[in-house]
């Protein structure tokens, strides 16, 4: 008994000391104010287009958190988000000091690094699907579905957004302010994000699915789309 | 008399037995990569997936196994068979599942660990992840990682192969394909006569037309198929023709680069008399016809390999020598290496 108490002390006291705290990242997928709902709900996009939306995935990496003494990054950083996959949309980042951050910087797509390094693990895993084998490389992210006004087999649209290299790399800086953000020691916060796939019909340009309804490999209309979407986070 | 058949069939056996083990694999075959000496260090990043012999044995296992196929009918080796250097030996145009034909002739595998590209286009910047494009091609395997990673962690033989190349049983992607690679980076063809002529060593003498030949090689054909790779791994229009049926445009395909328009990657000319026929499209049986093309056919573009651009005069002496030399490349060692072969079906 003795022992069991001096054993819990110890471990309670180092608990205590601990001045780390971890984030549970939300990221919940919207259609501009909606909830996502795929396959059976109509939208309208910015050019006043009806669609339905298949499939929505799309990858996060190289997070970090920012205050005014440091900047604080996830080793490994490489989260696939799926709108189908509700799994996906929770995850844990852990080990993040203590403190509060009023900056959260993050990538929409994954770094060169590991478009070069052959066969990665965990959600970077060829097995998820968001591989291109002819032309090396990951599909960063993943918007599919259809609309009347696509003159394509099944009036589908599918846009396959990837590629690394210049002139086409199409990897997303994002900054989010994150004024609450607050780490405790050896508890776990909560930070929740909407993903908006209206976002990649407009802002900067505004897409005529009738005339882009295809982009699957590296190249000047995936880097528009990117430019698009790269404002399809936000903080809430 | 009943004693002398006994005695017979006992000899005959025991003679059966050690026959079988001449065929078992061999438990203490060396499972070490090789730099030969003068060699350039390979590109290959051993640092992230160590070759062991349990890593390889899986990666061959895979490598033979049809499994990896939507029907179980194709496996890599259908197309990359060792006794031609790892290529389907007199296919043009390789086909795979159904029969279906693909647009390019299969390559070798051999000295990969060597390569910063791979495919005739180079669309595949890392060994570990080539594998992916036979898996997914609607005319080789048309499968995906997925189903195969399925399909495996189901199999009681292949879940114990995983545990002991990775130190867990659970079958992923990268598991598959780090094991493929461990194999693939194994298939290392350094002993040819050629070789052993560089080294001094026995085996290595070399004919008077073989020298000729050797002679004639660095001349005319080793700024691109340097040694000793017999490649520099760059790619090159060499002048042939547009199949107006294939209109294969190669490298341009993957840069989108007009400039890259008709180029294809430089192979590998080690085992080169073994991995007939040639070119990507496999339109030349034999070495005959690829010097007939180097000397009379090639085709003038903006794009042609800036050695090509002045004619090669090559007298009939001349491509007779060119072939004998083209032949002390072939490395019997590796075509009969039993470690790369299959005991497993």
């Amino acid at each position: 008994m003795r022992n069991f108490l001096t054993f819990l002390f110890i471990s309670l006291s180092f608990f205590c000391l601990a001045q780390d705290g971890s984030l549970k990242i939300v990221v919940e997928p919207v259609f501009d104010q909606a909830p996502l709902q795929l396959e059976n709900k109509a939208y309208v996009d910015a050019h006043g287009d009806s669609l339905y939306i298949d499939e929505f995935k799309f990858y996060l990496s190289k997070l970090r958190f920012h205050n005014h003494e440091m900047i604080w990054g996830e080793q490994q950083s490489y989260h696939l988000v799926d709108a189908g996959d509700k799994s996906t949309q929770t995850f844990v980042i852990k080990n993040i000091p203590a403190g509060a951050y009023y900056n959260f910087t993050l990538l929409i797509g994954v770094d060169s690094m590991a478009n070069v390094s052959g066969a990665n693990g965990g959600d970077l895993d060829p097995v998820k699907g968001m591989y291109w084998a002819w032309n090396t490389g990951y599909i960063m992210t993943k918007l599919q579905g259809r609309s009347k006004v696509c003159k394509t087999l099944h009036h589908a649209f599918e846009f396959h957004i990837g590629g690394y290299l210049p002139p086409n790399n199409a990897a997303r800086a994002v900054e989010l302010y994150t004024p609450g953000l607050k780490i405790e020691a050896g508890k776990e916060s909560v930070l929740h994000l909407k993903a908006n796939a209206a976002e990649w019909f407009k802002n900067p340009e505004t897409v005529d699915l009738a005339k882009m309804n295809e982009v699957n490999m590296p190249c000047k209309d995936a880097m528009r789309v990117a430019d698009n979407y790269a404002d399809m986070l936000s903080v809430y | 008399m009943r004693w002398v058949v006994y005695f017979f069939l006992f000899v005959l056996g025991g003679m059966m037995l050690a026959a079988s083990f001449g065929f078992c694999p061999d438990p203490d075959e060396d499972i070490h990569f090789v730099v030969p000496p003068g060699w350039p260090q390979p590109h290959y990043d051993f640092s992230k997936n160590q070759v062991t012999k349990a890593g390889f044995n899986l990666g061959k296992r895979l490598f033979f196994d049809p499994v990896l196929s939507r029907d179980s009918s194709t496996s890599c080796a259908s197309c990359h068979t060792q006794f031609s250097g790892f290529t389907h030996v007199d296919h043009s145009l390789s086909h795979g599942i159904n029969g279906l034909k693909g647009t390019r002739n299969s390559l070798t595998l051999f000295n990969l660990a060597w390569g910063s590209s791979f495919m005739w286009d180079g669309g595949v910047n890392n060994l570990e992840v080539q594998p992916l494009n036979p898996i997914t091609n609607p005319v080789e395997m048309d499968n995906k990682l997925e189903n195969i990673v399925t399909k495996l962690n189901r199999s009681a033989l292949y879940r114990p192969l995983f545990y002991s190349a990775f130190g867990d049983s659970l079958v992923t992607g990268q598991r598959v394909l780090k094991a493929l690679a461990q194999f693939m980076v194994m298939l290392e063809s350094y002993n040819s006569k050629y070789d052993k002529y560089m080294r001094h060593e026995p085996g290595g003498e070399m004919s008077e037309a073989e020298l000729k030949g050797l002679k004639l090689f660095r001349q005319h054909c080793s700024s691109c198929h340097a040694e000793p790779l017999f490649t520099n791994g760059s790619f090159e229009n060499n002048g042939l023709t547009v199949d107006t049926e294939l209109n294969d445009y190669g490298r341009m395909k993957i840069s989108r680069d007009p400039a890259d328009s008709l180029k294809f990657k430089v192979p590998s000319l080690r085992n080169i008399v073994n991995s007939y026929p040639y070119m990507h499209d496999g339109r030349f049986g034999t070495l005959k016809q690829v010097l007939e093309h180097y000397t009379n056919g090639i085709v003038n573009s903006p794009t042609l390999a800036r050695q090509l651009k002045k004619r090669m005069k090559l007298s009939e002496e001349d491509k007779n020598n060119i072939i004998a030399f083209l032949q002390t490349l072939s490395d019997k060692d590796f075509l009969f290496d039993g470690r790369y072969r299959n005991f497993g079906y």
